[in-house]
């Protein structure tokens, strides 16, 4: 009679005991955001950025999590506008609370959400961030993946040793990160005794460049760098063709080294050069194992091949999560400034680049290499001690291709 | 006896409408407790409150009877004029920003000479065509604005220290939604002021019978010159605010189609020629723009401004809130129906 | 480089002629004008690019698809603009702005932003004649366009319909007093328009890319060549044309790519300076 009155007793107390291991072990989640453009005119990239940002956490919790804690991933849309980046920006600092930050494309979204994460001392790792300002600026809790000089030192690399332009062009678009590469790329060649011979900037979507095309074979341009986007090149290449411009080479570091884009140009790919920091089949060396996990695990999730842009999204997150396994070994309280000082002193191999920070927050060893579209196919040409093949230089003339 | 009738029940929907509107004032003033200071509601709100001072100021123009398709010119004018000088000259935003304001209205005064001699339909298309160009200069003078590099990590809005009170505006979103709400207040009593006010009048004059007005000896074109001006200089004040709210810009958004054109909507589907109703307009349907199509529909969600607009000039061209008020002002201004 | 100059802009300006011809029959004939002419040029592309793309369609025979969508967008709007009161130019301005905000919506919702090519590989080879070279696809523009603007030239000059039509945009009064139905030659000028739009739509698509904000430039062009031109004069719309095509060319290559934008609004700006009284400077108000 006593035992079957106590058992419903023991049973909810069980109950009880079992419901509050639950919630702490659900509580006991480490909470890490991420902000991107999920709507709006960035909608594309910063969906790819989420994607490699979702695959990494995924593997660190398929693994048995940061010390036996399941990594949560908080994320929010920015809708490719800087105010409502602020906004989410708070509320995952602010009232969320999330440990750390990572995600981000373009500058005038990722500075914003820097300064908020600033604010409340929240360390943000971005995956796609490029302008020097936002590093300097004295914010101890920013930290990038990438930044301009990755693109620009590489092709001044190719161009004052390989390439030698007599008349070079530099386009770009009339977008912050775009502008600043120009000028970048610039400063450096004519450093290195390389002249441009014009510097033109257009707006992006501009439905006609005949007359930009004309006046470049005027002048006898022999290779153009343009810093524009994939739709940039899809038509600048095109009514090059059209026009039988006589070019040496056609560069376009932003846009081009895609699948996408070889697809949709099809032949008229060909020969292109572009930049790259990783793509399958281009990785750091040593990390092809791992490069390749990353690809079946992309593939598996998302049922198509990873890009360079889901790359990035990818490297932040590890990175930072990284650190926060470092924290947890060291067996210190997960806090922002801990984080902070443990991405510091991070310093780990992954297939894009040897991730360590400098002191202000940008990547030591990000660099591109130069890429080259060769039957179909990305291969690279610069850094000679990391190049697939051998750069063909100068193109084809137009006549003498399908 | 329906009469009367008829009489009682507007005198009752007037004093409703009353009641409703001191209503969404409390509302509103109290939304950041409401919300439990949730930043995305705050953030939607502080976005909708500039876009009523914006569809406002659009307002002073429009009730002379001109329709500008080019405001976000005065917008980014604005921005750019008030971010600059705060950033390179290190002066207070609290003295930049009406600096912006007048640069935007110097501007305006270029609109003018070129453009307020046309008729209403062709003013409307020169506008159009207008803003390209301070955003073209803008966009390519890399000496003065950077070009397309944009302006970043400008100057917040300094924080108001009242004794040992300390009030964070632009770090704040609580701050800021405060700081957009007191100058939209201001702006809606300024606007009133304005349109009771002999400029007011003659505005009313000038649209309703240009040919009459002027028969009255009305200046035609210096009040119209004004209305410009004003609405000018007060779209020049929104966007030095919200280059100093986001602390970031870059001609390709200050000088959008989205801060001319959506004014524009507000204004028009509130009501023209009321005080009220632009910002009435601006307070729900931006809102409900973010809060339920954005979710569903990701890509496209701003149909409904176009939606909204064709069903306004369509059916009821005095704007919601304009066609609530007549109905009031019939049997309470004149005191009787007939 | 000036005679690449001189053909592209002959050859583009042929182009913008073509695509302000619709804008500028509506106008004159039924006196509103349609904001929303670019954003339906754009979605006669994307007809013709969802075709293509999805169902393999050979792009010649996207051509019909296109203006029929086109048609019935425009059959709807001239509904829509005979609802409407006075003062007609204005609130067909703000009407017809409100639906291009609508169709700019659609296309983004039902095409995403991404730009779009329609790429045709025969026109990407071209002839040499001494120093020029001319691309089939500018050939085609060209060609394709001075043979449909010939076209409504002989309409307009020697068919019945035209010259009710004629009548109709020269004293809107005069002609119903004649007998000219005029709502029937609204919608006359509408249909045509939405012909125009049809055909340029794809054509568009394939010499330049698709994206839902690529209307306003388009729209703005047609606005510049029609307040150039007058009302009703098609040889001035040729000249508006080219004359656009070849300031912007110019532009480009004196001042630099980065100035182009700003060439229609200036044009536009200086043109109603000059012409204060619009387009129908003749009539009285």
């Amino acid at each position: 009679m006593l035992c079957c009155r106590r058992v419903p007793i023991i049973a909810c107390l069980l109950l009880l005991a079992f419901c509050c291991y639950a919630t702490l072990a659900v509580a006991a989640t480490i909470k890490i955001g991420e902000i991107n453009p999920l709507s709006g005119r960035l909608a594309k990239q910063g969906l790819e950025i989420h994607q490699g940002v979702a695959v990494a956490v995924a593997e660190v919790n398929e693994t048995g999590g940061l010390g036996g804690r399941q990594v949560e991933l908080i994320s929010r849309d920015d809708q490719s506008q800087p105010d409502v980046a602020i906004s989410r920006a708070e509320e995952l600092c602010g009232w969320k609370k999330v440990l750390a930050l990572t995600g981000g494309y373009v500058d005038s979204l990722v500075g914003p959400i820097s300064e908020v994460a600033k604010k409340y001392q929240v360390p943000y790792v971005a995956s796609a961030s490029l302008q020097k300002e936002l590093t300097q600026r004295g914010n101890s809790y920013f930290f990038r993946v990438a930044r301009l000089q990755g693109f620009v030192e590489p092709l001044c690399g190719i161009l004052s040793e390989h390439l030698r332009p007599q008349r070079l062009a530099i386009l770009h678009a009339a977008t912050p990160g775009s502008t600043e590469f120009a000028h970048d790329l610039e400063s450096c060649l004519q450093a290195r005794g390389i002249g441009v011979k014009v510097t033109e900037k257009f707006r992006p979507g501009t439905p006609d460049f005949t007359p930009l095309v004309g006046k470049l074979a005027s002048m006898n341009i022999d290779v153009i760098v343009s810093g524009g986007f994939s739709a940039d090149h899809l038509l600048m290449v095109r009514q090059l063709k059209e026009n039988r411009v006589s070019l040496k080479a056609y560069i376009g570091p932003f846009g081009i080294a895609y699948e996408s884009f070889i697809r949709e140009m099809a032949d008229d790919a060909e020969y292109l050069y572009s930049t790259c920091a990783w793509s399958p089949g281009i990785t750091q060396p040593n990390t092809e194992h791992m490069s390749q996990t990353f690809v079946d695990r992309f593939q598996s999730m998302f049922h198509r091949k990873p890009n360079t842009t889901n790359m990035h999204g990818y490297t932040s997150t590890r990175a930072l999560l990284t650190a926060i396994k470092m924290v947890l070994q060291q067996k210190k309280s997960l806090t922002g400034p801990n984080i902070r000082l443990a991405l510091a002193e991070l310093d780990l191999l992954l297939p894009m680049e040897r991730v360590a920070f400098d002191k202000r927050g940008d990547p030591r060893h990000y660099q591109h290499l130069v890429v080259q579209i060769q039957k179909g196919r990305l291969e690279a040409v610069y850094p000679p001690e990391r190049a697939t093949a051998s750069a063909i230089f100068p193109m084809p003339h137009w006549s003498r291709r399908k | 006896m329906s009469k009367a009738k008829a009489k009682n029940q507007r005198v009752k929907q007037f004093h409703l409408t009353k009641v409703a509107l001191a209503l969404g004032l409390v509302l509103l003033l109290l939304l950041p407790v409401l919300s439990h200071y949730s930043d995305y509601v705050l953030q939607v709100f502080t976005h909708a409150l500039l876009l009523a001072t914006l569809a406002l100021a659009w307002n002073i123009l429009s009730v002379s009877g001109s329709i500008s398709l080019g405001h976000a010119a005065f917008f980014g004018v604005g921005a750019y004029g008030s971010a600059l000088l705060s950033l390179d000259l290190g002066v207070s935003p609290w003295v930049t920003i009406p600096l912006g304001g007048l640069l935007a209205a110097a501007v305006a005064m270029i609109m003018a000479l070129l453009c307020l001699r046309l008729r209403s339909a062709y003013f409307a298309l020169a506008t159009l065509a207008f803003v390209e160009i301070p955003k073209v200069i803008t966009d390519n003078w890399n000496g003065l604005t950077r070009g397309s590099l944009g302006l970043v990590g400008l100057p917040g809005l300094p924080s108001l220290r009242l004794g040992s009170y300390h009030f964070d505006i632009s770090g704040s979103p609580t701050g800021s939604y405060y700081f957009v709400l007191c100058y939209g207040l201001v702006l809606l009593l300024l606007v009133a002021v304005i349109f009771r006010s002999n400029l007011g009048l003659a505005l009313q004059a000038i649209r309703e019978e240009e040919v009459a007005a002027e028969a009255v000896g009305i200046q035609v074109q210096q009040y119209r010159l004004l209305s410009l001006l004003l609405s000018g200089f007060f779209t020049g004040i929104t966007g030095a605010c919200y280059a100093h709210l986001v602390r970031y810009i870059e001609p390709g958004l200050v000088y959008g189609l989205h801060f001319s054109a959506i004014p524009m909507v507000f204004a028009i589907c509130g009501g023209r020629f009321t005080i009220l109703g632009p910002a009435l307009a601006a307070l729900v349907l931006y809102p409900l723009d973010q809060f339920i199509f954005h979710p569903l529909l990701p890509a496209g969600h701003e149909f409904l401004y176009g939606a909204v607009i064709i069903l306004a000039i369509l059916f009821m061209p005095s704007g919601f809130w304009g066609r609530l008020r007549k109905g009031h002002l019939v049997s309470i201004k004149t005191g009787s129906i007939e | 480089m000036w005679t690449t100059v001189l053909v592209s802009g002959i050859t583009l300006g042929s182009f913008y002629t073509l695509v302000a011809l619709g804008f500028a029959l509506i106008f004159g004939v039924t006196h509103t004008f349609n904001l929303a002419h670019g954003e339906l040029l754009i979605l006669a592309g994307y007809v013709a690019y969802w075709l293509w793309k999805s169902f393999g369609i050979p792009f010649l025979f996207t051509f019909p698809a296109a203006v029929l969508v086109a048609l019935v967008v425009c059959l709807v709007l001239q509904r829509l603009f005979s609802l409407l009161r006075e003062p007609m130019e204005l609130n067909s301005i703000v009407v017809s702005f409100g639906v291009a905000v609508l169709l700019q919506n659609g296309m983004l919702f039902f095409f995403s932003g991404d730009y779009r090519l329609i790429r045709v590989p025969a026109l990407h080879q071209g002839l040499h004649l001494q120093t020029i070279y001319l691309s089939y696809s500018q050939l085609t523009l060209l060609a394709l366009s001075l043979l449909v603007i010939g076209l409504i030239y002989l309409l307009m000059r020697h068919t019945y319909l035209g010259k009710a039509l004629r009548a109709t945009i020269q004293n809107r009064e005069a002609a119903s007093l004649a007998g000219i139905d005029v709502g029937r030659m609204g919608v006359l000028a509408f249909s045509i328009g939405a012909l125009l739009i049809g055909l340029a739509g794809p054509l568009y698509g394939s010499i330049h890319y698709l994206y839902p904000t690529a209307g306003l430039q388009a729209t703005l062009l047609a606005i510049t060549i029609t307040i150039f031109a007058g009302v009703g004069r098609i040889r001035g719309l040729i000249l508006g044309g080219w004359i656009l095509a070849l300031a912007e060319s110019s532009a480009v290559v004196l001042l630099g790519a980065s100035w182009r934008e700003m060439v229609s609004a200036v044009m536009i700006l200086t043109l109603l300076a000059i012409r204060p009284q619009g387009i129908l400077g003749r009539e009285q108000k």
